[in-house]
């Protein structure tokens, strides 16, 4: 019977290369997925873009992925594809296409699609009486009160998170690499397995077998024993950590890893990904597929394999949604740290006289947040903060975050935090030297209407 | 009553989408999972969080997999993007979720324990508070 099988490389921009290396050496593998792309990563490469037009992608995929192991791939037959192009496929693509010509692979198929970025568009679809509502793709409406209209001459990206449909359309025409920008993340993932089983845009059941693969695939190790709550100590050889395979039969699928690496897949591996981020599991939605994981089951079968069953689809939705990005302000974080004895003290008592410094210079700040790392900075109102605890604690680090429209408002506290070193509580200890103004992005949730767009794939042959 | 960390029956991930926190959470054994469904309920999620999470939660329930899937809206001080905190991701929301004490009957306990459940150390869930 046939059998797909398919990696996934990469769980974000600046994730190890090391474990698609180690599959395309080691595993038998026909496809290999990348997901570079984070919710807020296209601002980020917008960014980049305006700066310099050469950038704007992920250019790890060709300076760490295709140079190291990218010839030995296509020498497998492994396809690859990715969401490396991120806000720039042109420019993702002719470095792939300098690369593969410096490796003479005559021959090699690069294919892309284009189509995700809408920015240009906007003002047409305003005209065709478009509003841009502020809601996500389930209709739930966004309660924040910003409006199309406040953000529209700040936006730096606005991107539709497409399908597998012009994937699958690239794959089919033999592409050896596949690049896109803002593709689902589980479109990479889903489009091989489409094409290789012959899975029709309505065929809802496999479909959404296709998008669990990609979900429990996309975020790279952490779908094989990293970030892994149920049982951490005993990951095996974590710094070999091997990224999870899906492999798939027209009745079967099973998550597994490649041989000779770290990790796990069991059960509990599997399930803290199955759910990751989902929301609601009866209706998890894609553009391409709505999803139903209400009544799945994970069963072990092996050591390291798990299989997956009784997944469902429903009836994609009739709109998709978009990916907006827009600048909303600047912020800057500074911290000084204090030791024993009344660490906790000493560091709260700095950031009063900081704060009571600021408010008489008049700093107009939008948002103030104060914490302590080792006391309250990552569990906030649920940290223990028992009267004995505190009297425990070895260090503690004042941390003060300062988020403001105006850039120079967001400066004002900057100079201020190092003098306290000698002008503030005993022992205070300033490190990492100054601290930056960062700008601040916010994403405005909202969704087009999916014949809005204009999605296609391309093929450059070398 | 005794009390326990939800840890001490649970593990999980927490994940998110814009300012809104996703913690999956899944029953060590399926025999746990009926006390999570009766512990673990939006509303004593609410108090527990208190000014931390500000906006509703719901808890959606896969019985196949023994677990529950909690959506915290408002609940990372403005997301990803905008958020303040150090953990703009929420990704400690998921062992803050665990962090909570959960009542279990004398009897429970005692059962809890003789199934081989490991406590989180120095913490004794028969005394009291």
């Amino acid at each position: 019977m046939k059998k797909i099988a398919i990696g996934g490389g990469q769980g974000f921009w600046g994730d190890s290369p090391d474990a698609a290396i180690h599959m395309i050496r080691n595993a038998d593998i026909q496809y290999l997925a990348c997901d570079y792309l984070a919710e807020l990563t296209l601002s980020i490469m917008a960014r980049q873009k305006i700066k310099d037009p050469s950038k704007g992608y992920a250019p790890d995929f060709v300076t760490r992925l295709l140079k190291e192991a990218g010839k030995e791939a296509k020498d497998k037959g492994i396809k690859i594809i990715t969401n490396a192009g991120g806000m720039n496929v042109d420019g993702c693509v002719s470095a792939i296409k300098n690369w593969a010509e410096g490796e003479s692979l005559k021959g090699y198929k690069i294919g892309y699609v284009t189509g995700d970025d809408i920015k240009d568009k906007i003002p047409e679809l305003i005209k065709e009486g478009w509003d841009f509502p502020s809601m996500d793709t389930a209709g739930s409406t966004d309660d924040s009160g910003v409006t199309f209209d406040d953000i529209k001459d700040k936006i730096y990206n606005c991107n539709a998170y497409v399908g597998h449909v012009k994937i699958k359309e690239a794959i089919a025409e033999g592409a050896d690499t596949v690049i896109t920008g803002r593709a689902a993340d589980s479109a990479l993932f889903l489009a091989p397995l489409a094409h290789e089983f012959g899975w029709e845009e309505n065929d809802w059941d496999n479909l959404a077998k296709g998008i669990m693969a990609g979900h429990l695939l996309e975020c790279g190790g952490q779908g094989a024993g990293g970030n892994f709550m149920y049982d951490w100590r005993n990951v095996p050889d974590m710094e070999h950590l091997g990224f999870p395979i899906a492999e798939l039969t027209k009745d079967s699928f099973e998550i597994t890893k490649a041989p000779n690496c770290g990790g796990i897949i069991s059960e509990q591996s599997v399930k803290e990904q199955f759910l990751y981020e989902v929301l609601d599991p009866a209706n998890y939605l894609t553009p391409d597929v709505n999803v139903d994981i209400s009544h799945a089951r994970l069963i072990q079968n092996g050591e390291n394999r798990v299989r997956v069953e009784n997944i469902k689809g429903k009836e994609r939705p009739d709109t998709i949604k978009l990916c907006v990005g827009y600048h909303k302000g600047w912020k800057t974080v500074s911290m000084l740290s204090f030791a024993w004895p009344n660490a906790y003290e000493k560091a709260k008592m700095c950031a009063e006289v900081i704060m009571n410094k600021m408010k008489e210079k008049g700093m107009k700040a939008d948002d103030v947040h104060i914490s302590f790392i080792g006391l309250d900075a990552l569990h906030l109102d649920v940290a223990d903060k028992s009267p004995e605890t505190i009297a425990r604690l070895n260090e503690c680090v004042m941390r003060i975050a300062v988020f403001s429209e105006d850039k120079n408002e967001c400066a004002k506290i900057i100079p201020e935090i190092s003098p306290l070193q000698l002008n503030g509580p005993q022992g205070a200890s300033f490190f990492g030297g100054r601290a930056h103004v960062q700008e601040v992005m916010a994403l405005y949730p909202t969704v087009i209407p999916r014949d809005a767009l204009d999605v296609r794939s391309h093929i450059v042959t070398i | 009553m005794p009390k326990i960390y939800l840890l001490d029956i649970a593990h999980g991930r927490s994940g998110d989408k814009g300012d809104t926190s996703n913690v999956c959470v899944f029953a060590r054994k399926p025999e746990y999972y009926d006390l999570i469904i009766r512990e673990v309920t939006p509303k004593r999620l609410k108090s527990y969080f208190g000014d931390m999470v500000k906006g509703d939660i719901t808890r959606y329930e896969v019985e196949s997999l023994s677990g529950i899937n909690l959506v915290m809206h408002h609940a990372l001080g403005g997301g990803a993007t905008m958020s303040l905190r150090l953990d703009s991701l929420g990704k400690s929301m998921g062992s803050a979720v665990m962090r909570m004490k959960i009542n279990v009957s004398k009897e429970e306990l005692d059962e809890l324990l003789s199934n081989g459940m490991e406590l989180m150390e120095f913490e004794d869930p028969y005394a009291k508070e």
